[in-house]
C-alpha cells in the first residue's frame, strides 16, 4: 500500500483547505489507534494496516468534528459503506467529507462520497462476511434453545454497560439513545442480566439493515463479548429475507423503514 | 387475576410449578384483532383465559421493546396480532410491523426465545372464531413448552 | 520464608477456598483476562493485564442499597446488609492495591459507606509483584511501583527466576491468610526476582500546576478530540467510583440500586432543567483529568490515579491518561503558567 501517497494527500488536503481535519490512524504502543491531523506537517504520523479496525465515521457525530467540516477520513471498504449509508440516512452530504480510500492492500486516493460509492460497487461489491463469525452463528443455531439461553446468559453477564459498542459505531448517532430515556425507563441501566440483554438486543435490532459488519463494536468491547454474532446474524437475515446489503446505494430506503407487499409472512398465522 | 400473590420471576420455585398455567401477553391492534376478540366475546365463544390483551392503535406501533418487557416481567409467551396485509386502518402499519417482526424474531430465536413462545397472526374484526381458536392453540402450545426458562437472560432476576 | 511453587497457584487458591475464603484471581475467559471468583475450572493467568479492576469486589457494578416489600397496603423496608463473604484478592496487581487508599478515603470522608466498608473489612489483599510491565504502565510516575506493598495484607513475590513465589504476610489479615494457606506452602529460602522496569514518564506536581492555571485552555479540545464518550475507562479504572442511583420495582417489591456511572457520558451532568455544565467532551475530559490530578490531591493529598494503564488498554479511541499527562507536562514547559 502506498502509505507515502496517503500521507502526501492528507497533507495536501489540509494545506489547500479541501479539508480542515484528517481522521486516520497512528501507531501507539504497538497498536493502531485513531489519529486527528489538523496541520499538514502532522500528516507524517499517519499509518495504516489491517489492525486499524476503529470505524472513524463514528466521529462525524461529534460537534467538534462537524464544526471542522470538510473532514477527510481514512476508510476501508466497510467504513466506506458506513459513509454511504450515513448519506442515505440524510446525515452527510458530499460537501461534508472526503475519503482517503484504503482496501485490499491498495490505496485508492482521495475520493468524494459519490466516487466512494462508485468504487464500492465496482471493486468491493461482494464483500464476503467473516467466515469464522458465520460458522460460529451456525454452531449456536444448532444448539437447543436452552443451550442458547445459557450461552448468551454467560456472555451478557460480562457486560458492564460501558456503551463502548455504541460509542464506536457510526450508526449509533441518536442524540438521546433509547437506553438514556428515563420517562419511562424502558431498559434497566443496571449492569444486570435482563438490562444487559435488553440493551444488546435493542442495539442489534436498531442496527438491522444498517450495520456494515465493520467489527468496530466487538473490537471496542472491553469484556470480549462476541457482538458480531448478533449483528452478522441480522445482516444475514436482511440479505436473505429482503435482498439488501446496506451502504452501496446512497438513494436506498432504510431496511426497517420500508416494506414490500411480498415480504415473508410464513411465520404469521 | 388468580395469581395476585405470585412474584414475577420466581418461576423456578417448585410450588409455583405445580400451579403453573401459561401467562401469555397479547399485543393487538385496535381495529382488527381487538375487535375480533370482542366478537369472540359477544358470540360467547369459549377460549382459554391465559391471555392478557394489550390494545394498541396498530401493530405498527409495536416496538420490539414491548415484547422484551413482557418476557422480562414474567410472560411465558407473547402473541402479536393485527390486520391482514392490505387491511390496515392506517394503510401500511402492518407492513412495517411484518418486516420488524420478521427480523426481531430471528434475533430472539438466536438467543433462546423461539417460536414456542413468540407468535404472530393476522386476525380481522370478523374473525371471532379464528381468535378463539388461536388463543386455544397458542395456550396449548405454551403449556407443552412449559414455563419460561428463568435462566434466559431476558427474564428479570430477583435483585441481589 | 513461606514458598509456593510457581505452578501451584491453583493449589493455593483451592486451599484458601477450602478454608472459607471467596478467592478472586486473574483468570482467562476466551481472549481476555479478568479478575473473577476462583473455581477449579478457571485458568489463572498472571502474565496478562486484566480488563477489570479489583474494585469490582468492593464496589460492585450494581448494588442494592434499599429494599422495600409490599405487605398489605404498606411498603415495608427490608434489611440490606450486603453479602460480604470473607474474600482474598489473590495475585492482583500492586496498582489495584494502591487504589484502595483512594477508595477507602472516598467511601468514608463525608459519609461512612456501610456497604463498601463491609466488603472492605472482609477482604484480604494479596498483590503479586510485577516482573513485567507494558508500554501502558506508569505506576512509577504516580507514586507507585511494580513491587509496592501499599494496601497489601501480604505480598506474593516471584522468585528464583519465576519458579517460585514468596508469600510475605504484612498485616494481621495477611498472617491469618498465611496460616490458612499453610498446607500449600513450604518453608525455605529463595531470591526475589527483580521487579519490572517502569520508567518515570512525568511529574504529577508539574501536571497539577498546569491544571490549576489552565482551565480554559484550548488544549482540552485537542486532547479530547478522539474521545467517544463511553464508560470503558471509568469502569475499568481501579480508582473511579462515581455512581448513579436508580429505583426499580415489580408489583410487590422495590429496590434502590447504586450503579456505576461515568463522567465521560454526555448525560452525566445533564440537569433536569436542560442545562449541562459539561456540555462537550472537552469539558468532560478536562473533568476526568482534573479529578485525578488536581481535585483529589487537593482534598485528600492523594493522587486519583495509580498508573495501571487499564484505561489505555480498553479505550477504543486510543486515549490514555498517560498521554494526557505527558502532553500537559510538555505544555507546562513551553509557556509560563500565568500566560492565558
Amino acid at each position: 500500500m502506498d502509505l507515502e501517497k496517503m500521507k502526501q494527500d492528507a497533507a495536501a488536503l489540509l494545506e489547500d483547505g479541501r479539508a480542515n481535519l484528517v481522521i486516520g490512524f497512528r501507531e501507539r504502543a504497538g497498536e493502531c489507534v485513531p489519529a486527528f491531523v489538523t496541520d499538514a506537517d502532522q500528516a507524517d504520523a499517519l499509518t495504516y494496516d489491517e489492525t486499524c479496525i476503529a470505524n472513524v465515521a463514528a466521529y462525524l457525530r461529534k460537534p467538534e468534528v462537524r464544526s471542522r467540516r470538510p473532514v477527510a477520513l481514512v476508510a476501508r471498504p466497510l467504513v466506506m459503506r458506513s459513509l454511504v449509508l450515513l448519506k442515505a440516512e440524510q446525515q452527510l452530504t458530499d460537501d461534508d467529507v472526503l475519503v482517503l480510500g484504503v482496501g485490499d492492500d491498495a490505496y485508492h486516493g482521495v475520493l468524494t462520497l459519490a466516487e466512494t460509492e462508485k468504487l464500492l460497487n465496482d471493486q468491493y461489491a461482494r464483500l464476503a462476511p467473516d467466515a469464522e463469525t458465520l460458522a460460529e452463528i451456525e454452531r449456536i443455531e444448532a444448539m437447543s434453545p436452552e443451550e442458547r439461553s445459557r450461552f448468551w446468559s454467560e456472555q451478557f453477564a460480562k457486560c458492564t454497560r460501558c456503551y463502548a459498542c455504541r460509542a464506536a459505531c457510526p450508526m449509533c448517532y441518536c442524540e438521546r439513545c433509547i437506553v438514556d430515556r428515563n420517562v419511562p425507563q424502558w431498559i434497566s441501566t443496571a449492569a444486570r442480566e435482563h438490562g444487559n440483554y435488553a440493551w444488546n438486543m435493542i442495539r442489534a435490532f436498531h442496527l438491522a439493515g444498517r450495520c456494515t459488519e465493520c467489527g468496530a463494536c466487538e473490537a471496542a468491547c472491553p469484556q470480549g463479548i462476541p457482538l458480531m454474532l448478533l449483528n452478522s446474524l441480522l445482516a444475514r437475515e436482511v440479505r436473505d429475507a429482503y435482498g439488501q446489503t446496506p451502504g452501496y446505494d446512497a438513494e436506498a430506503q432504510p431496511v426497517i423503514g420500508s416494506w414490500n407487499t411480498d415480504d415473508d409472512e410464513e411465520f404469521i398465522r | 387475576m388468580t395469581q395476585a400473590s405470585a412474584k414475577p420471576g420466581a418461576g423456578t420455585e417448585a410450588a409455583e410449578q405445580k400451579d403453573w398455567t401459561p401467562r401469555i401477553v397479547a399485543f393487538v391492534c385496535n381495529w382488527c384483532t381487538y375487535a375480533g376478540a370482542d366478537l369472540a366475546g359477544t358470540s360467547r365463544l369459549q377460549y382459554a383465559p391465559n391471555v392478557r390483551i394489550i390494545k394498541l392503535p396498530c401493530t405498527g406501533r409495536i416496538d420490539p421493546l414491548f415484547i422484551l418487557k413482557a418476557f422480562e416481567q414474567g410472560a411465558d409467551a407473547v402473541l402479536v396480532s393485527g390486520c391482514h396485509p392490505g387491511d390496515c386502518h392506517y394503510t401500511s402499519g402492518n407492513y412495517h410491523a411484518r418486516r420488524r417482526w420478521g427480523l426481531f424474531r430471528r434475533l430472539l430465536e438466536f438467543t433462546g426465545i423461539d417460536s414456542r413462545r413468540l407468535f404472530f397472526s393476522w386476525v380481522s374484526a370478523a374473525e371471532g372464531q379464528k381468535f378463539a381458536d388461536l388463543i386455544n392453540e397458542v395456550t396449548e402450545e405454551v403449556r407443552q413448552a412449559g414455563p419460561f426458562d428463568t435462566s434466559n437472560p431476558a427474564r428479570k432476576r430477583p435483585w441481589t | 520464608m513461606k514458598l509456593l511453587d510457581a505452578s501451584k497457584l491453583d493449589e493455593l487458591a483451592k486451599t484458601l477456598a477450602d478454608a472459607g475464603y471467596r478467592v478472586v484471581v486473574p483468570a482467562e475467559d476466551d481472549e481476555v483476562v479478568r479478575y473473577t471468583e476462583w473455581t477449579p475450572e478457571v485458568t489463572i493467568r498472571t502474565d496478562a493485564f486484566p480488563v477489570n479492576s479489583a474494585k469490582d469486589f468492593l464496589f460492585p457494578r450494581s448494588e442494592v442499597i434499599d429494599r422495600y416489600e409490599l405487605q398489605g397496603d404498606d411498603f415495608v423496608a427490608k434489611d440490606v446488609a450486603p453479602e460480604a463473604p470473607k474474600t482474598v484478592l489473590l495475585a492482583v496487581r500492586p496498582c489495584d492495591a494502591q487504589a484502595l487508599a483512594m477508595l477507602d478515603t472516598i467511601f468514608n470522608w463525608d459519609f461512612e459507606d456501610e456497604l463498601y466498608n463491609a466488603h472492605r473489612q472482609a477482604t484480604t489483599v494479596v498483590p503479586m509483584v510485577c516482573t513485567e510491565a507494558d508500554a501502558q504502565c506508569f505506576c512509577t510516575s504516580v507514586g507507585g511501583a511494580p513491587d509496592s506493598s501499599a494496601g497489601a495484607d501480604a505480598m506474593l513475590r516471584p522468585a528464583d527466576g519465576g519458579t517460585k513465589f514468596i508469600l510475605e504476610p504484612l498485616t494481621e489479615k495477611g498472617e491469618a491468610l498465611a496460616e490458612a494457606a499453610a498446607t500449600a506452602l513450604a518453608d525455605g529460602e529463595a531470591e526475589p526476582d527483580p521487579p519490572a522496569e517502569v520508567p518515570v514518564r512525568f511529574d504529577p506536581e508539574q501536571v497539577r500546576a498546569w491544571l490549576d492555571e489552565n482551565f480554559e485552555s484550548d488544549l482540552w479540545d485537542l486532547l479530547s478530540l478522539a474521545c467517544l464518550g463511553c464508560g470503558a475507562c471509568a469502569y475499568t479504572c481501579p480508582t473511579c467510583h462515581c455512581f448513579d442511583i436508580q429505583d426499580e420495582k415489580t408489583r410487590n417489591e422495590a429496590v434502590r440500586l447504586r450503579n456505576w456511572d461515568s463522567c465521560g457520558f454526555g448525560l452525566f451532568t445533564q440537569h433536569a432543567g436542560g442545562h449541562n455544565p459539561r456540555p462537550d467532551q472537552a469539558a468532560r475530559w478536562r473533568n476526568r483529568v482534573m479529578h485525578k490530578f488536581s481535585y483529589i490531591p487537593e482534598r485528600f493529598s492523594l493522587l486519583g490515579c495509580t498508573g495501571c494503564g487499564r484505561c489505555a488498554r480498553v479505550c477504543p479511541a486510543g486515549m490514555a491518561m498517560l498521554d494526557a499527562c505527558v502532553r500537559i507536562e510538555e505544555e507546562s514547559k513551553k509557556a509560563p503558567a500565568h500566560e492565558s
